[in-house]
């Protein structure tokens, strides 16, 4: 198919059409209200339902009851609206149930502001709701990349019969690049009720289907909660994803991003390369599972003397990067948050601080000897 | 005020950026969109097209960047443009620093008389569009036309084609007079 240019929101409403949606349910938020705006004249024309509720709370359980008849069901919304989904995520999760959530995040906290921001790593990945449950997060840094991602986000719902959530910031939302689809006839990629044994299709000739997520047995919790445990475990052997950039055995520092603000970095290290500075990029596109070993693999390469984690909040995810790293590195923190997105060049001027400082360390150090 | 008469410009491969500044109205956005189309949906240049949204998107200066480059655009806005287009004093006050040094200025003369260099191209954007086309809406589409005229990036036709895209129905002959005047005026202003 022929590259179109589209908005961020544009696209990822697009792509759960192709990906086989049939049921949006949304309450207007900015920076996303485009995707409402878009499946409101999109969904008709496939069939599928578009509801927008009274709040999030109710797009939540529209949520939790739409996906127990099997169908591939998803909302997208911003901070504020996606904490008001928390209750509902943590019900859905428990139920075993496959939904999509997108979140195009806004600084927070509270109401917060309206421009792009990553304050919602911990919410995203460490669980807004309550219980042992996880999120399959995925996060994506280019419009194409929330096409391809979101395509992805359906299938792994499904998979893991899990809640998956996609994270982009308000930028990712707002800017328009070009884009593909792969060619397919959205009602294609629709899901067959019939392999769906869990589905509460209508107990015709079958046992009825209890979608649950209350158990007051502690001994069937348990096992609720350890079945859950045992998907997420699946998740961290077979879903972690990753990109790498200019990642070599010369790079003096690893920086790990995410989002758009990994792209941001991808200017910052040619410009360094150019310099003749010498750094690489880790760019975690699954935010859970985390890729724990594989940014541990890069971080202690004999060259590389700091990891930098930069993001758009104050530092959210930097505690995984830490815990990735196990002591092996230093790892330091540069962002910007508030709805500020960093400029190159306050990003170049901390790497350069960072290899500055180590420099002087290992002059040092040998004056010393 | 006497605008200089330019060579044609040189465009770097690696990136290249624009800001389409004015008033909230002026089409801002719309034009920002169909010449991210002309340029990127055709051959192999790469466009990210971004703008404001919510309190700063309203009222004020409005503007809209593109960045252009052989390359995969990395960092999606504009930093230093190459390019700004100023269709009101307002927003050429306000977007001029960002303008990189020798970068290419263009303003709407009907509506800006203070500009703060020698070194840009001025056409009459609002009075062409108001007295030689007829409707004072396709002041954004004649400057479209004088941006294609001096940045070469894709030709006249191209951009027509992609303004009548867009373009409501029953504004086409409008539409394409304004590309038409937009282009030959800039070419006239070009050595």
């Amino acid at each position: 198919m022929a590259r179109i240019l589209m908005k961020g929101n544009e696209a990822i409403a697009e792509a759960a059409i192709r990906a086989g949606a049939e049921g949006y349910f949304c309450y207007p938020i900015t920076p996303q209200s485009e995707v409402a705006e878009y499946l409101a004249k999109r969904m008709p024309e496939v069939g599928g339902v578009f509801l927008q509720g009274e709040s999030e709370v109710a797009v939540g359980n529209m949520l939790f009851g739409a996906a127990s008849t099997g169908k591939r069901v998803f909302t997208t919304s911003s901070s504020p609206g996606i904490s008001l989904m928390q209750e509902a995520i943590s019900y859905i999760a428990g139920a075993h149930l496959p939904v999509v959530f997108v979140n195009i995040m806004r600084a927070g906290p509270g109401l917060g502001g309206i421009l792009p921001a990553q304050s919602d790593y911990f919410q995203s990945v460490k669980g807004g709701g309550h219980g042992d449950y996880r999120l399959l997060v995925l996060a994506p840094s280019t419009v194409q990349e929330a096409v391809d991602l979101m395509m992805l986000a359906f299938d792994l719902a499904d998979k893991y019969l899990n809640p998956v959530m996609v994270i982009g910031d308000g930028l990712i939302g707002q800017m328009m690049e070009a884009v593909e689809f792969p060619d397919s006839d959205p009602k294609q990629n629709r899901v067959n009720l019939e392999e769906r044994k869990w589905a509460a299709t209508g107990a015709k000739g079958r046992d009825p289907v209890i979608i649950k997520s209350l158990f007051l047995d502690p001994l069937e919790l348990e096992e609720n909660s350890l079945l859950m445990d045992k998907k997420y475990e699946q998740m961290k052997k077979e879903e972690v994803r990753y990109e790498l950039y200019k990642v070599s055995a010369k790079n003096e520092l690893l920086v790990v991003s995410y989002g758009t603000v990994a792209r941001i970095c991808q200017t910052v290290i040619d410009e360094l390369e150019s310099e003749g500075v010498s750094v690489g990029l880790f760019r975690p596109i699954t935010l859970f599972p985390f890729p724990e070993k594989e940014i541990y693999r890069e971080a202690k390469k004999k060259n590389i003397k700091t990891v930098l984690t930069v993001e758009m909040s104050t530092g959210q995810m930097v505690e995984d990067v830490e815990r990735a790293i196990i002591g092996a590195k230093p790892v330091k923190f540069f962002g910007r948050t508030g709805g500020i997105v960093p400029n190159p060049e306050e990003i170049q001027g901390k790497v350069l601080e960072l290899i500055g400082s180590m420099k002087k360390r290992s002059t040092s150090s040998r004056k010393r000897k | 005020m006497a605008a200089k008469f330019l060579d044609k410009i040189e465009i770097p491969s690696d990136r290249f950026e624009m800001r389409l500044s004015g008033s909230g109205g002026q089409g801002m956005i719309f034009a920002s969109v169909v010449l991210s189309k002309a340029i990127g949906m055709v051959g192999s240049k790469k466009v990210v097209q971004s703008q404001s949204y919510g309190p700063e998107a309203r009222g004020g200066a409005s503007k809209a960047d593109v960045v252009v480059s052989d390359n995969e655009i990395f960092y999606p806005k504009a930093m230093n443009l190459d390019l700004l287009l100023a269709m009101t004093q307002e927003a050429l006050d306000k977007y001029y620093p960002d303008l990189k040094k020798g970068g290419t200025l263009i303003i709407d003369s009907t509506l800006i008389d203070d500009v703060p260099t020698d070194d840009y191209y001025a056409l009459e954007f609002t009075r062409i569009a108001r007295e030689e086309v007829g409707h004072i809406m396709v002041a954004n589409v004649v400057a479209l036309g004088a941006i294609v005229a001096i940045t070469d990036f894709v030709s006249k036709e191209r951009l027509v084609e992609v303004v009548l895209e867009h373009a409501p129905r029953g504004t086409e002959d409008k539409n394409r007079k304004a590309v038409e005047i937009g282009f030959n005026e800039a070419l006239k202003l070009k050595k």
